[in-house]
């Protein structure tokens, strides 16, 4: 048989061990009795009890994850996440009070927070993975500073400079360097996706988008703005409820766009970078399908916002049972023989700073 | 007997052993283990859902148990108690009990938290960001909605003295820019700014048609300004689409943007009835009565299927309401 791409057909030594499936065996009515009381914990403590409810909800489902038999575990520690938070808060007040106030202390937090997050961010790799363990190891994040500057600023500032040409290569270098760096116990993990690989799936997208907005103007839209700058034009009255029309149809456009086109490249993407990702000897592989994710974002939406909230437990283990069993482990050797580095001492900062700007770092 | 998982904690390797309780000590026992610790130093996971429990030694070795209904039935034979929390999860009133709760409370944050919020934070902040705000805002409405007056520069300065010559309750005259402007989609319309700059609308003008009662309607745009109540209304709806965007963004970023859109500026009755009461007072301070401020009220709500679509009245809840207080306040004023 003709092997063509080289990557996708296993070794003889991997393929003579059955892949482990992970598994993720929460359910939502269980998940909800915990969100329900946490949160309420969280209103009536004033916020304090979040970090106590965060490291719970971390632990329900890392604890429900399995792989070959063995959950996984969250290890974080309330008090330690409680700080990072106060930390982060008083941040992001200042960072939001300076930057209303356009006075020239603004450049110097905003310069301030780009010379700060990169090493936050490698300080928020660290906290989640030396907190997680599977069978009693634990991960481990060895990615340097000076490395973190190189993919955070230097992409980002090539990024910005090349309106967004970039983009691609930049997600690759960073899942190169969070990937490429990541320890399970003693064995590391590497990555080997190549930037052409995020290209092709960055002009998929960005082909997406143009077919859509093509059809939504044919869809009317676009004839509508068009009256609605002649009208303006012409200095005659523009009539209120067509606005409110036009604003309707835009936002269910922008919704659209965000529903259908963000689960595909979420799919896409994921796919793409642990199917290209090691651990050691040992083959990853991730087959989510990119329909199936739009079906579960859209009605997890729908049902989260009839319910008031209340569905938002279910959403969360759908969306995780959906994502986590879309993974297979293809070990090339017994799992038994991982062994443990030694223990690190690490704060939670950088986690909590880095999730209070709204960094996603889960892709 | 109860069977679980050993793992030592330096390695994945997976021992099947046997758990059970042994006076006051916990016994593993099973390949090539054998411990007994006493109970009090194991630390037991607290119950989440099905999920498997672990039994920690000090060493940072541990069993996993997947029998839940063993391990309790192990547990109840040692000093070992769940948490509070934990047993407040799986009760089911008290699950019930925090969803009521819950929704109470973010029904209250709404109508009740939000705007005393944003109230307390537009007395604080500091005025230059009021005037930051206010000098952009008009810089799109300019370039947009608002044209420039048609009113007669005289009557406008004729407008503006008397605007000026007010005496506040508080002390003083009126310190906020009164600005002239027209539009033909707003109407009959007068709104105050976040830094208390007035703007009247050319179509308020004309068909309130009499300065004493224009400037009763523009006594009740300085209460709003007194109060900062523009500010406050612009925090509250940013803060609404904040919330918006972190609660929905757990699941997808998209909603953000809609509420503000949706959640549109409207002063709540109760901020209507301290503008009222702060232009009562202000007309009365200089001798003037409120029932002027009932009339123009009844003249814009007369003329209101005339003066355009979205009029002054439309942000203006329950207009024979405030007429009637208005009215009950001015014949107070006469009695004196």
């Amino acid at each position: 048989m003709e092997n063509v791409s080289g990557i996708d057909s296993p070794s003889q030594a991997s393929s003579a061990r059955a892949p482990e499936q992970l598994r993720f065996t929460g359910s939502g009515a269980e998940y909800f009795g915990i969100w329900i009381v946490n949160l309420l914990l969280t209103i009536v403590t004033v916020g304090i009890y979040s970090a106590w409810a965060k490291v719970r909800r971390l632990q329900y489902f890392y604890r429900h994850t399995e792989l070959a038999g063995s959950s996984f575990d969250f290890h974080g520690s309330p008090i330690k996440i409680l700080i990072g938070r106060v930390i982060a808060l008083v941040m992001l007040f200042a960072y939001n009070f300076s930057v209303r106030l356009h006075s020239p202390l603004t450049i110097v937090v905003v310069v301030g927070l780009a010379v700060a997050i990169p090493w936050l961010l490698r300080n928020s790799f660290r906290f989640r993975l030396y907190n997680s363990s599977w069978r009693g190891t634990r991960f481990h994040f060895r990615g340097s500073v000076a490395t973190s500057y190189r993919v955070f600023l230097l992409n980002g500032f090539l990024t910005l400079i090349t309106l967004y040409v970039m983009a691609p290569f930049m997600h690759q270098r960073l899942k190169a360097y969070q990937h490429g760096n990541s320890w399970f116990g003693r064995t590391r993990f590497s990555f080997h996706a190549r930037a052409g690989q995020f290209y092709q799936i960055y002009l998929l997208l960005l082909a997406a988008i143009v077919a859509f907005v093509i059809v939504i103007s044919e869809a009317g839209i676009g004839g509508a703005f068009t009256a609605l700058f002649q009208m303006q034009k012409q200095g005659g009255r523009v009539d209120p409820h067509t606005v409110i029309k036009i604003l309707f149809i835009l936002y269910g456009a922008l919704i659209l766009l965000g529903i259908l086109i963000g689960p595909i490249f979420h799919a896409l993407i994921t796919n793409l970078i642990w199917n290209n990702t090691r651990l050691g000897e040992h083959r990853i592989e991730c087959n989510m399908s990119p329909f199936v994710l739009i079906w579960i974002t859209f009605s997890n939406l729908v049902l989260v916002v009839l319910t008031l909230g209340l569905f938002i437990p279910w959403a969360g283990v759908r969306l995780a049972r959906f994502q986590l069993e879309a993974m297979r482990l293809l070990p090339a050797s017994d799992l038994q023989e991982f062994v443990a580095a030694e223990p690190e001492a690490i704060g939670a900062v950088g986690e909590e700073t880095a999730s209070m700007f709204d960094f996603d770092i889960s892709l | 007997m109860l069977q679980a998982n050993y793992f030592d904690g330096h390695s994945t390797r997976v021992r099947a052993v046997n758990l059970s309780v042994v006076g006051e000590d916990l016994v593993i026992s099973g390949e090539d283990i054998e411990l007994r610790v006493p109970f009090a130093d194991v630390k037991v996971d607290e119950r989440l859902g099905r999920a498997p429990r672990r039994l920690r030694l000090k060493d940072g070795s541990f069993c996993e148990v997947r029998d839940l209904d063993a391990l309790n039935a192990l547990l109840s034979s040692t000093a070992h108690r769940d948490g509070w929390v934990d047993r407040m999860q799986r009760h089911l009133q008290f699950v019930l009990f925090s969803c009521v709760a819950c929704l109470v409370f973010a029904v209250a944050a709404y109508k009740w938290g939000l705007p005393w919020a944003a109230a307390q934070v537009a007395q604080h902040l500091p005025p230059e960001i009021g005037k930051t705000l206010s000098v952009q805002a008009l810089k799109i409405l300019d370039g947009g909605i608002l044209m420039p007056s048609k009113i007669a520069a005289e009557r406008q300065q004729v407008l503006s003295a008397e605007f000026r010559a007010l005496r506040l309750p508080e002390g003083g005259t009126p310190d906020s820019a009164l600005l002239f402007r027209g539009s033909p989609q707003l109407g009959g319309n007068a709104f105050t700014l976040p830094d208390g700059t007035i703007v009247v609308l050319d179509d308020l003008i004309t068909s309130i048609d009499d300065d004493q009662q224009t400037l009763a309607v523009l006594a009740h745009e300085l209460g709003h300004a007194h109060g900062r109540h523009g500010l406050q209304l612009l925090l509250q709806s940013s803060a609404v689409g904040a919330f918006w965007a972190f609660y929905i963004g757990d699941i997808s970023h998209l909603l953000a943007a809609a509420p503000a859109a949706v959640v549109q500026a409207r002063y709540s009755q109760d901020l209507e009835q301290q503008a009222d009461d702060y232009a009562a007072a202000l007309l009365m301070h200089n001798g003037m009565s409120p029932a002027l401020l009932a009339d123009a009220l009844k003249k814009l709500a007369k003329c209101r299927p005339a003066c355009a679509n979205e009029g002054y009245l439309s942000t203006h809840p329950s207009t024979d309401e405030r007429m009637r207080r208005l009215r009950l306040l001015a014949a107070s004023f006469t009695a004196k």
